[in-house]
């Protein structure tokens, strides 16, 4: 389970970044390209916080 | 948009906010009723008016639930720090909040937007509205006949599983349609997972809050752009109102739930929103 949370957070991460930059626009209001979709960033990094702390869960000592 | 235009605006936001009676269809049905059609709501001033608004009912939900708010975050980063979950009460309630807020966070991203545009006008609005009090009276309804043998017990909110919490999380981002009250629906859903209606409200109350605020601070750079200050002393005095107009909704709706249910609010939504939707329907308003 923490590796996949890991996978999950890196993979929000990065999502976040391509539509920060406007590399991808999936689900965006304006569909235009290279326009810059900051909400969507900040909520996909706050789901990849989300699966850190998910991880962070799965691995403390118990 | 008048001074007393924006002051009623403000009103209007902080009380429908709360009440179960969908705050986004009433900011699009009270000012076609009242044929207000010189306020331009795309405009700079007026969106920045909104922003305000919003992050004034914020920080009132945040006030009337100081104490409980400080000991969530308490909590919530006790935990994180200790990387285990306890049975601390505020801890369970806090980590069923955040469950229930991603729901809303991802649905309202992805369809806020599109979800306006096909629905942001009158008749949509009131049609909804009109579905919103049937589903309130569906909801209380399906509680009675749970517990009508009396022996099924009522749950606080820390007791609610993460699934449940998840689905009301759900519930709520349906209020993405305008005339679907957003602690109506969450309520019902509270309901009839075996909250009684004090701790309904309450979850509604809270699960709000960070919805509400995120998407205020979202828009805070429309507070920036260079014709919002046009509209600077409407939206200070409008912030205050609807933040004013939002704790004393919260204080009676906290003590209204102690002892009664959401049928006079369905009531309500299902006679004004058939009004509403008739009178749209005819074109008498647009």
């Amino acid at each position: 389970m923490r590796i996949i949370a890991i996978v999950l957070a890196i993979v929000f991460f990065v999502l976040g970044i391509l539509y920060g930059i406007g590399k991808v626009n999936l689900f965006t209001e304006s569909g235009a390209a290279h326009a810059h979709h900051i909400t969507h960033l900040i909520v996909l990094w706050v789901l990849a916080l989300l699966c850190l702390i998910w991880a962070r869960f799965q691995s403390a000592p118990r | 948009m008048t001074f007393s235009q924006a002051l009623f605006l403000a009103l209007l936001q902080g009380t429908s906010e709360l009440f179960p009676v969908s705050s986004l269809g009433h900011t699009i049905l009270v000012p076609a009723l009242l044929h207000w059609n010189n306020i331009a709501r795309s405009s700079a001033p007026f969106l920045a008016f909104v922003v305000v608004l919003h992050l004034g009912t914020a920080l009132a939900l945040i006030l009337f639930y100081r104490k409980l708010w400080y000991a969530i975050v308490r909590a919530l980063l006790a935990s994180i720090v200790r990387g285990r979950l306890s049975d601390d009460r505020n801890e369970r309630i806090g980590w069923r909040l955040v469950v229930g807020t991603i729901p809303v966070g991802i649905l309202g991203v992805i369809f806020e937007a599109p979800v306006r545009r096909l629905f942001g006008s009158p008749a949509p609005a009131a049609l909804f509205l009109l579905i919103n009090g049937l589903i309130m009276f569906a909801g209380e309804a399906m509680r009675r006949r749970q517990h009508q043998d009396g022996r099924k017990n009522y749950k606080q909110i820390e007791d609610l599983s993460y699934p449940a919490s998840l689905l009301v999380g759900v519930a709520q981002a349906c209020a993405l349609l305008p005339g679907i009250s957003r602690s109506g629906i969450s309520m019902v859903a509270g309901l009839l997972l075996d909250l009684d209606h004090e701790h309904a409200a309450r979850y509604s109350f809270l699960l709000a809050t960070p919805v509400i605020l995120a998407a205020a601070l979202l828009e805070v750079p429309k507070l920036l752009a260079p014709a919002a200050h046009l509209a600077l002393v409407e939206s200070v005095l409008g912030g205050i109102v609807a933040g004013v107009a939002a704790y004393l909704s919260v204080a009676f709706l906290t003590r209204y739930f102690r002892s009664n249910d959401l049928r006079p609010f369905g009531w309500y939504c299902v006679v004004v929103g058939a009004i509403s939707f008739v009178l749209a329907r005819r074109g008498i308003i647009t």
